[in-house]
């Protein structure tokens, strides 16, 4: 675009011109150029000056020159220019007031000027402004529009000027400027005289060559010419009026008639006839577009270039001349898509207009500029191989002569001529078209087109990737590249091709990739660079190039430097670049131009990992036939190895690297194994495949066995692949179950086996193995015997017994846990924070017998809490024990884990690598041995009245309520519920010291030798209780029951369990005294027909007398004597005793008649117990004939029961 | 005339491209299709500017090129269709037939029971019938 002239860019701006009065030209045309629109202003010093402006020169006047002159040419190069810098539309003379009031003579040089003036514009249509300004020194100034109060000059002066200037009274002004205002008005009046007489002056000569168009509308052919020509000038004219939508109007009949004369005009040699008309075609277009650009009339504008496009695309003229088609086709492109750019900031966004234009069927990219960018390349290298061709034409048969030398553009647009010096003067003469053909070519020599190309190319390219047209971009990028690799800058080349090659490997284009790499190979090749040549080599050679795709042939021009893709082509690489390899081929380069080797110096490694394109030359898969292994233990690897390349590759030797060193193999090949056997590799295990070749698609599967020895994980790194001498491939390892699909190949139907033959291995194989710790060789054993109890201390043996392994600083740690989890060890906030928050507590760790914890070393540990234990073990060698015990007590019944753990070191360094473990847990319940109940009874036959039993007190009610003063029986019992025999040896009251005084607990006697209680056994013992003093609540102490594990007979006690006790907290009392005390009185046993004596005491504890109601009930075995009701009093603190006579009538077990004592002060009555209130009676008199201790015994228990 | 017909799959991959044209021009009708996936993608990530409807798997001209005029066609499991003719008038029903009768061809080929998805179709049949669409749509044209 910027070759065009600023004309043509820009549109056009009125021009006037401004005569005399040099002083104020300045300020005048400032303000003309601020107007909106701006005129320009041409300013003359002096009226006389004007008429060398203008200077007559009517051979070049469009109006008087004859049609077969002007039919010479379309369109005068100068032509517009001329119209924006010489030929104004309107002259204004500035007359100072001083001339025109000045003297006569001064007064006739101004008429004679005018006169002057007033010819030379006339013929050209030029409007004239007279403006008379008023010098400063007059200090004088009128109103605007009225001129003619001046008395400067006069009013006949004045007259006299106008009339002799001929122009209407409008355009005579005046022009102050005496203060700041007036000169403001003054320029704003002329601004808009100006505005107004330019705009008619251009109106009129539009008119004037419409007019003169239609009236020669004859179909001549030369005519043609004109009528064009008229037509744009018409449009040039309109657009000075800034009427742009006429402009447009003529622009486009122009245009078509142009398009017309291609066929018709004979004017001038064929050649140049064409090139004429294109590039006047080439202006009127680009006046077309701009206007309808800035228009914003973005879709007109793309439908016109299109068409405009379309009907000159196919008028390629003469074959000589292709490649100035091809150029102006280029240039058409590239101006386009700069109008298109630079407008396409000020419209709306691109994307808004295209939701409009899908009927149209205008497409996104006709919008985008890098569209044409890119075209206007592609047209530019049509042309640059057509000129080629032509200069390689031009060169066999013409020797180079000088006569392009005085070529030159000619008077019109598209016309050259030679210019020949004839003396002074200098002649155009038209050219031949051979001649023309011949300067064209030259002219061309001289422009470097690649670099055009790659320009054009770039912008397109970085305009597309801007957008993320991603591919449109990659194909840019390509042309470019190549571009550049037939520059020869390979290394820009190779920086493009290199990203293109990514976008096509990822969506797996082929046939377009091969393209990329072969130029890629190439740039390679040609800069020495050994390791990318065979790295692009080795990809080539492993693409998927299909057979049946090799029916597409490229054609010689656009097939890459590496030849087209097919089969044969990838053999052929492959062998080269093997060749290579083997070190029996090298590669030149040109830039060093230096033979590049794979030598012993040079040696090549090529590194292949998880997303290298490589992966389809060499993959490596590695699966361990185990996930777990033992250590020391052997498992299987097996090595899968695939290619796609076309050929059989043969590995001389495969590296296969762990990440435990020490489990690196080297597998050699059969072929080559002779000739590494003396090479020094003794440290690494080799091994020997038959064969290691390389078929393409073949999995190369190698089972090896492996073991190691270092527990942890064991991975695969990478294998090796060694073929020939100095070229090694490194690929990573890659497991078969997550392994990806080969890139490229994945999209072709092909047979795809896996890599192990076991299918189930492929799926979920891995290359790492994890090896487990060294198995154990010690014993570690937890010996309990039954249930523990709770309160004892439950002894546990444990042992560490070696079987193998010596045992180096062994640690045993002691682990309590509670088998039902929450919170066994943690206090309870209720509970006081003693020993007893632990419910199950580790006592201590004792060690074997005849171990003292001072022979422990400082080093060894001890540690013993709650619920831990730390111990740490005597070196053991193999076949040694060691053992120690565990003292745990219960608390609480509670079943808990006993977890023991030995760690130990097998070998004597303390590396903590070689650590073993074991683990041995062991439930271990906690239960209750003895169940201690126990019951407080009344003597017999006694019974105390007790308030509160009449009357309860709510919460009294879960306190056993004891008469004061009275003897109460405490019965309590000691039950077996475990599952083994346990001895008791005492059952004791433990009172503290101030109960002695409360009250007395009395053993009813003392066991000398205990038996044995066996399972579910109870033993009960008796105590009296006989409260003292009178406390509201009595706390009777603690059962204190000492126990231990029965041993059998023959133990010694105490040697085998130690004592146990187990306490038990009695209950608090409540203490009464009694009011009332009932008692019965009757002898032991009673004989048929006997009469004895019935008591019924009453005694009386209060202060009051009491009346109490007795009544005696019959009963049908006895004859009672007595009253069966009766009221008695009892005086206070005394007893009163009823007594009855009664003989039984029954023998047997006989229920004395019930009576009923009522105490009408407490209201409660009181009936003793059918077991109380029963009497033995014997049908004679018993003779108990055995000895006197019978009787005694007798006597005693009557005694007893009294 | 048609001169390249191509089937393109999810990762924008070529399943099948076929040239249809004895000069030597396969690779540039290769970079014509790959570039159209550009268009491709551009309308299917703005569906609103295509204006059509939801459903509508023709795409429409994708772009003209100098002396081409490239088509798409997406069908519901997102596989593209690429049609490359140097008629330049063609009609938009003409493409849609087109496309149409394309569409059920690649629907039995990709039915056979030993076709693997994602992979490149190479069946003969599918090859045969296809050309044969591409024959009819010269025909469908004159007429």
């Amino acid at each position: 675009m910027e070759d065009y002239p600023e004309e043509m860019r820009s549109p056009p701006v009125s021009l006037v011109s401004v005569a005399g009065c040099p002083d104020l030209h300045q300020t005048i045309s400032t303000h003309l150029h601020s107007l909106q629109p701006p005129i320009n202003t041409l300013a003359l010093p002096d009226l006389s000056k004007i008429s060398l402006l203008l200077a007559p020169n009517p051979k070049d006047d469009q109006s008087s020159i004859p049609d077969s002159a002007a039919s010479a040419g379309i369109l005068k190069r100068d032509w517009l220019l001329k119209h924006r810098t010489k030929i104004p539309a309107v002259v204004a003379a500035l007359l100072s007031s001083d001339c025109v009031s000045g003297d006569p003579a001064q007064w006739l040089q101004l008429c004679s000027d005018l006169d002057n003036l007033k010819t030379v514009i006339r013929a050209r249509n030029i409007r004239l402004v007279l403006v008379v300004v008023h010098s400063h020194s007059k200090g004088e100034f009128d109103q605007i529009g009225n001129v003619f109060d001046i008395d400067d000059i006069t009013e006949d002066r004045m007259l006299a000027l106008r009339k002799r200037a001929e122009i209407d009274s409008k355009y005579f002004i005046t022009f102050s400027q005496n203060d700041e205002t007036e000169l403001k008005q003054s320029l704003h009046r002329l601004g808009s005289i100006f505005g107004e007489l330019a705009n008619i002056y251009y109106r009129d000569e539009g008119r004037r060559i419409k007019a003169r168009i239609e009236k020669k509308s004859c179909s001549a052919v030369e005519l043609q010419v004109r009528y064009c020509f008229k037509a744009s000038l018409v449009a040039v004219y309109a657009e000075f009026r800034r009427d742009w939508v006429e402009a447009i109007r003529f622009y486009e009949d122009a245009y078509h008639t142009l398009r017309e004369m291609i066929g018709t005009s004979t004017r001038l040699p064929a050649i140049q006839r064409l090139i004429e008309i294109k590039t006047v075609a080439e202006q009127v277009h680009f006046k077309i577009s701009t206007l309808l650009l800035h228009g914003g009339k973005i879709i007109e504008a793309i439908t016109w270039f299109r068409q405009h496009n379309a009907s000159y695309r196919k008028v390629i003229g003469p074959p000589e001349a292709v490649f100035l088609h091809w150029e102006w086709m280029s240039r058409q492109f590239l101006v386009f898509a700069e109008l298109l750019e630079t407008s396409s900031g000020a419209i709306q966004s691109i994307s808004s207009l295209i939701a409009g234009t899908i009927e149209k069927s205008l497409t996104e990219w006709e919008f985008r500029p890098a569209n044409y960018y890119q075209l206007a390349a592609k047209y530019l290298k049509e042309k640059r191989s057509y000129l080629e061709s032509a200069v390689s034409l031009s060169e066999t048969f013409n020797d180079s002569d000088n006569s392009t030398d005085s070529v030159v553009p000619s008077l019109f647009v598209g016309q050259f001529a030679r210019l020949i010096e004839q003396g002074n003067a200098f002649l155009m003469q038209p050219l031949t078209d051979d001649e023309y053909i011949h300067y064209a070519i030259s002219e061309g020599k001289r422009f470097q087109d690649s670099i055009e190309i790659i320009a054009l190319l770039k912008k397109s390219y970085e305009s597309f990737s801007n957008f993320k047209v991603q591919r449109m971009a990659a194909l840019c990028g390509f042309q470019m590249a190549s571009e550049y690799y037939v520059v020869g800058d390979f290394s820009s080349a190779k920086q493009l091709f290199d990203g293109i090659a990514n976008l096509y490997r990822q969506e797996g284009w082929v046939s377009l990739l091969w393209e990329v790499l072969g130029y890629l190979r190439e740039c390679s090749r040609k800069q020495g660079q050994l390791k990318d040549f065979i790295e692009y080599s080795l990809e080539m050679a492993a693409l998927p190039v299909s057979s049946d795709t090799g029916g597409v042939q490229y054609s010689r021009k656009e097939c890459n430097p590496a030849g087209s893709a097919s089969i044969e082509q990838k053999e052929l690489i492959h062998k080269e670049v093997f060749e290579l390899i083997s070190g029996e081929l090298s590669l030149t380069s040109l830039e060093s131009n230096a033979d590049l080797r794979v030598t012993g110096v040079n040696q090549l490694h090529l590194e292949i990992d998880l997303v290298s394109p490589l992966r389809v030359v060499l993959l490596a898969s590695v699966v361990f036939h185990e996930h777990i292994v033992k250590p020391g233990s052997s498992t299987l690897i097996t090595l899968s190895l695939l290619s796609q390349l076309p050929l059989t590759v043969e590995v001389d030797q495969l590296e296969v690297q762990f990440n435990q060193s020490a489990c690196n193999f080297v597998v050699n090949s059969q072929r080559t194994l002779l000739d590494s056997a003396n090479d020094d590799q003794q440290s690494q295990r080799v091994e020997a495949a038959p064969s290691l070749s390389l078929s393409q698609n073949r999995w190369l599967r190698l089972t090896y066995d492996i073991k190691s020895d270092q527990s942890g994980k064991l991975e695969c790194i990478s294998v090796i692949a060694k073929m020939g001498p100095h070229f090694t491939i490194c690929c990573r390892a890659e497991s078969p179950a997550s392994m990806g699909d080969l890139p490229l190949w994945k999209f072709e139907d092909r047979v795809e086996a896996y890599p192990t033959k076991d299918r189930a291995l492929a799926f979920t194989g891995q290359k790492a193995t994890q090896v487990e710790e060294p198995d154990p060789q010690v014993n570690l054993n937890i010996d309990a015997s039954g249930p523990a109890f709770v309160g004892e201390s439950f002894v546990i043996p444990v042992t560490v017994a070696s079987k193998g392994h010596a045992v180096h600083s062994g640690e045993l740690k002691i682990n309590l846990v509670d088998v039902r989890g929450g919170g066994l060890f943690s206090p309870r906030e209720t509970e006081p924070i003693t020993l007893d928050s632990h419910h199950v507590q580790l006592l201590g760790i004792t060690g074997p017998e005849g171990e003292d914890e001072s022979n422990l070393g400082a080093d060894n540990i001890k540690k013993i809490q709650e619920s831990f234990g730390l111990v740490s073990v005597p070196f053991l060698n193999s076949g040694d024990s060691w053992s120690c015990k565990l003292e745990i007590k219960w608390h609480r019944p509670k079943p808990v884990m006993l977890y023991a753990s030995l760690g130990y070191s097998p070998d004597g360094n303390d590396s903590t690598a070689h650590i073993v473990n074991i683990h041995k847990s062991l439930q271990i319940e906690g239960k209750t041995a003895i169940l201690i109940n126990h019951q407080f009874m009344l003597p017999f036959r006694n019974d105390p009245l007790l308030p509160s039993k009449i009357k309860p007190v709510p919460d009294s009610d879960q306190l056993v309520t004891l008469p004061l003063s009275e003897t109460s029986i405490l019965v309590v019992s000691a039950k077996n519920c475990s599952d083994v025999p346990l001895q008791l040896i005492s059952i004791s009251v433990e009172s503290d010291d101030d109960i002695g005084k409360l009250c007395s607990v009395q053993n009813s006697g003392d066991q000398s030798d205990p038996e044995p209680l066996v399972p579910g056994e109870e033993f009960k013992k008796v105590f009296s209780v006989k409260p003292k003093m009178n406390v509201s609540k009595l706390m009777l102490g603690s059962v204190r029951i000492k126990w231990r594990r029965y041993a059998g007979i023959g133990d010694q006690p105490g040697s085998a369990a130690s004592l146990v006790f187990t306490d038990q907290r009695l209950p608090d009392v409540n203490l009464e005294l009694s009011p009332l005390v009932v008692s019965l009185e009757c002898p032991p046993y009673a004989v048929l027909g006997d009469p004895f004596t019935y008591y019924i005491k009453v005694r009386n504890q209060t202060q009051l007398l009491q009346e109490l109601k007795l009544s005696l009930a019959d009963a049908q075995s006895f004859v009672l004597s007595g009253s069966h009701n009766d009221a008695i009093y009892v005086l206070p603190k005394s007893e009163q005793i009823v007594g009855y006579k009664l003989v039984p009538l029954a023998s047997g077990m006989q229920q004395l008649p019930r009576f009923t004592v009522t105490s009408t002060r407490y209201s409660s009555a009181f009936q003793p117990s059918s077991g109380e209130s029963t009497i033995f009676v014997f049908p004679c008199k018993p003779h108990f004939n055995m000895t006197d201790v019978g009787d005694r015994t007798i006597e005693s228990l009557a005694a007893a029961a009294e | 005339m048609i001169v390249c017909v191509a089937v393109v799959g999810h990762q924008n991959n070529p399943l099948y491209i076929q040239s249809f044209t004895d000069a030597d021009d396969a690779l540039k009708l290769h970079h014509i299709v790959h570039c159209s996936l550009d268009v491709v993608d551009e309308r299917v990530n703005n569906p609103k500017k295509s204006g059509s409807a939801l459903n509508e798997t023709f795409l429409g001209l994708l772009y003209p090129t100098e002396n081409y005029k490239v088509y798409g066609y997406l069908t519901n499991t997102k596989v593209k269709f690429i049609l490359v003719t140097t008629d330049l008038d063609v009609r938009d029903p003409d493409v849609r037939n087109f496309f149409r009768r394309f569409h059920a061809a690649y629907v039995d080929a990709v039915s056979n029971p030993f076709h693997v998805p994602g992979k490149k179709i190479t069946s003969k049949t599918f090859a045969e019938r296809v050309s044969n669409i591409v024959k009819s749509f010269g025909l469908n044209a004159a007429v």
